[in-house]
């Protein structure tokens, strides 16, 4: 079925797309001036100390989605394999180093700059997963620059005190080896600055995805893989703070006048696991064309932390960093998963088994058949990749998902 | 136009298939041919052989349903639906007792699960790689110089069959490379092979809640494959009076049903 449907256009992305190149630019324009600092980070590391510390903040992460979604990520992973880094590890990973390797960026045909930003520190924490610490050290030896990490619990079930305690300690020790490094002190007023911003920006993107709770969705999962954007790279800056308060406008003017992203919206899924960045395009127009509103996700929910109400910054950073939901049990995440689908109004789960991301991937140990279990809801797991095509295919994919609509179709009749 | 005839189109990876049904349900017309490079070419054949059985002409196709990895391209198709649809209506029409599915086809192995009502429940696919499917033993039979048909016969002379342990068409090549070499008898190699694939699809079968079937071209043309099924499962695996056109027998009915549903004795999409 192709429906004759149009898109509606979200009028906020042509401010993301200068955002975009403005965020990129001045990175460049840091990494070759001799007085300026570039720090690379996890997308969901420390990102506050360092912002506070001077640094201009990199996200590699972010690269290894750009090199998937530009479709060059399989060119570049054999460079990265022929020196080692197995084929089945993170492709984010193995697409980064190969690109670096191979001398390739998406940035350069994008922004006109050669590649991503000169490091003069990576910085990276392991509650995503622990492949981030050896990327982060590839990059250290190639750049001869610092690599500091933290390593907070994992598979944390309830956040006691203790948890928030030890990674608080990480932090600090994070912040000495910095003071140690660059020679001078925290400005810890700024830190709570970032703090500040960097829930700000995170709370308001929460309000942007839940407007999808309503009826049809303002916006989809694969709006929420462009619109996310901010609140990893700008986390920190009141530019996304800027940015989320246009974008909420627009969805809530979506939601006041009855505007869905997809129109005649038939039904609603929840996506859970990584998207399959090159892919990402067609997979958004199957869903468009078979009248379905990916509603919600666990991906684009993983920057929407708890507010910040003062007090002490550091503490606040980690309660959310070891809150993340990649970090927590499978009891959590499965209670969390049913909550998202009850909130989101959601016929159907969608589970992603991407080959190089078993962290984020939650179809691994029998979730997806207890999540059906308990809730009657049809689930469905496909094999895929975030980033590594050899680990798709089109053709048993879409058969997946027209086989899934015609079995919500089918709970109807 | 004479009686008006719905149409049922499976195009598979390997092979093509149709079936025609008169508006009485009764299946008039069928045929398969090889799906080839080039899939119209496939369908205009299919087509035409299974109007030929049916004595019908191009002008009496009421209604035409396409299903399988080819389903977008049949020009004259009113609906498209995927083979998990098309396989679990064929074969609840040919035994209603079924509740589990197994169709192996050559590029896929997949497990359907409906309730009574003959409505869809779940389905599983097997992960992307020619592992327990038709393709798997196509490449093995060729790798030692035969075809399917060879694999099967000698499968069937078996008493105690190999374990094959490799999911991997290429290392399960291998695998059997070494068999041969420690002179372990080709019948039990070959068996061995169909009971790998079985294995793979009783993973696939956490549970099991009523009987199973088995569709597809390997079941109708392999009966060491049921056999192992069988074995693996250990119940009974029934198969539909045409495995290897449930998918099209399944697609025929919908086109049959969707003029039903209407009221109309042609649904004009395919008809034009």
């Amino acid at each position: 079925m192709t429906r004759t449907a149009k898109r509606v256009k979200i009028n906020a992305q042509g401010t993301l797309r200068s955002l975009m190149r403005d965020y990129f630019l001045n990175l460049d324009a840091a990494a070759s001036d001799p007085d300026r600092l570039v720090a690379w980070c996890t997308s969901v590391g420390p990102c506050e100390i360092l912002t506070a510390f001077g640094y201009e903040v990199y996200f590699p992460e972010n690269h290894g989605a750009l090199l998937g979604a530009r479709k060059i990520s399989h060119e570049c992973i054999p460079a990265a394999v022929g020196v080692g880094y197995c084929a089945e590890s993170c492709s984010y990973m193995t697409s980064d180093i190969g690109a670096a390797l191979s001398g390739v960026s998406p940035l350069t045909e994008a922004y006109g700059i050669s590649g991503p930003p000169r490091p003069d520190l990576l910085a990276y924490s392991t509650n995503q997963c622990r492949e981030v610490q050896d990327w982060w050290h590839f990059f250290g030896r190639r750049h001869d620059a610092k690599v500091l990490g933290i390593c907070p619990p994992t598979h944390v079930g309830e956040v006691t005190d203790a948890h928030v305690a030890f990674v608080r300690h990480e932090l600090q020790e994070l912040i000495n080896h910095i003071e140690g490094h660059l020679g001078r002190k925290m400005d810890y007023a700024r830190l709570e600055q970032a703090v500040s911003l960097s829930s700000r920006a995170s709370s308001l993107w929460r309000c942007v995805l839940d407007t999808a709770r309503t009826r049809p969705s303002p916006m989809t999962f694969f709006d929420g893989l462009i619109h996310m954007a901010p609140v990893i790279l700008m986390r920190g800056s009141q530019d996304a703070i800027d940015y989320y308060n246009l974008l909420l406008d627009e969805m809530n003017g979506r939601v006041s006048g009855g505007i869905g992203a997809i129109p005649d919206e038939r039904f609603r899924i929840y996506w859970d696991g990584m998207p399959v960045w090159p892919k990402v395009r067609e997979m958004s127009e199957k869903f468009f064309d078979l009248g379905v509103a990916v509603s919600a996700s666990t991906y684009c929910n993983s920057w929407a932390f708890e507010d910040y109400a003062g007090g002490d910054p550091l503490e606040w950073m980690a309660r959310t960093s070891t809150e993340i939901f990649i970090n927590r049990s499978e009891t959590f995440k499965q209670q969390f998963l049913i909550e998202m689908c009850e909130a989101f109004q959601i016929d159907g789960i969608i589970f992603h088994n991407a080959r190089t991301c078993p962290n984020n991937t939650n179809s691994r140990f029998g979730m997806a058949q207890r999540l059906r279990d308990e809730t009657g809801m049809p689930v469905l797991v496909f094999d895929g990749d975030l980033s590594d095509v050899r680990f798709f295919s089109t053709a048993q994919t879409m058969t997946n998902m027209e086989a899934f609509v015609e079995q919500l179709e089918g709970r109807l009749r | 136009m004479s009686e008006a005839l719905y149409v049922g189109v499976d195009v598979g990876s390997s092979a093509t298939k149709c079936v025609i049904l008169d508006s009485a349900g009764s299946l008039v017309g069928h045929d398969v041919v090889s799906s080839g490079f080039k899939y119209i070419d496939a369908i205009e054949r299919v087509v035409s052989g299974a109007l030929d059985q049916a004595g019908g002409s191009r002008e009496d196709m009421a209604a035409c349903v396409s299903t399988g990895y080819g389903r977008k391209h049949v020009p004259f198709s009113s609906r498209v639906v995927t083979e998990i649809t098309a396989h679990a209506r064929g074969t609840r029409a040919w035994d209603p007792e079924v509740r589990i599915i197994i169709d192996i086809g050559g590029q896929d192995t997949k497990i359907i699960r409906i309730d009574g009502s003959g409505q869809l429940v779940d389905y599983r696919m097997n992960a992307k790689c020619a592992a327990g499917t038709g393709t798997f033993l196509e490449s093995i039979a060729v790798k030692l110089g035969m075809v399917l048909s060879d694999l099967d016969a000698l499968a069937r002379k078996s008493s105690t069959p190999t374990v094959v342990n490799s999911y991997c068409t290429v290392f399960a090549g291998t695998e059997v490379i070494e068999r041969i070499k420690e002179g372990q008898n080709p019948e039990d190699i070959a068996m061995g092979l169909f009971r790998s694939i079985a294995t793979r699809i009783k993973e696939m079968i956490p549970s099991r809640d009523g009987s199973v079937g088995a569709t597809g071209g390997v079941v109708e043309h392999c009966p060491a494959m049921v056999v192992a099924l069988e074995e693996s499962l250990k119940c009974e695996v029934r198969l539909a009076p045409m495995p290897q056109h449930a998918g099209a027998y399944g697609a025929a009915l919908l086109a049959l049903e969707s003029c039903r549903e209407t009221g109309s004795e042609v649904d004009h999409a395919s008809a034009g």
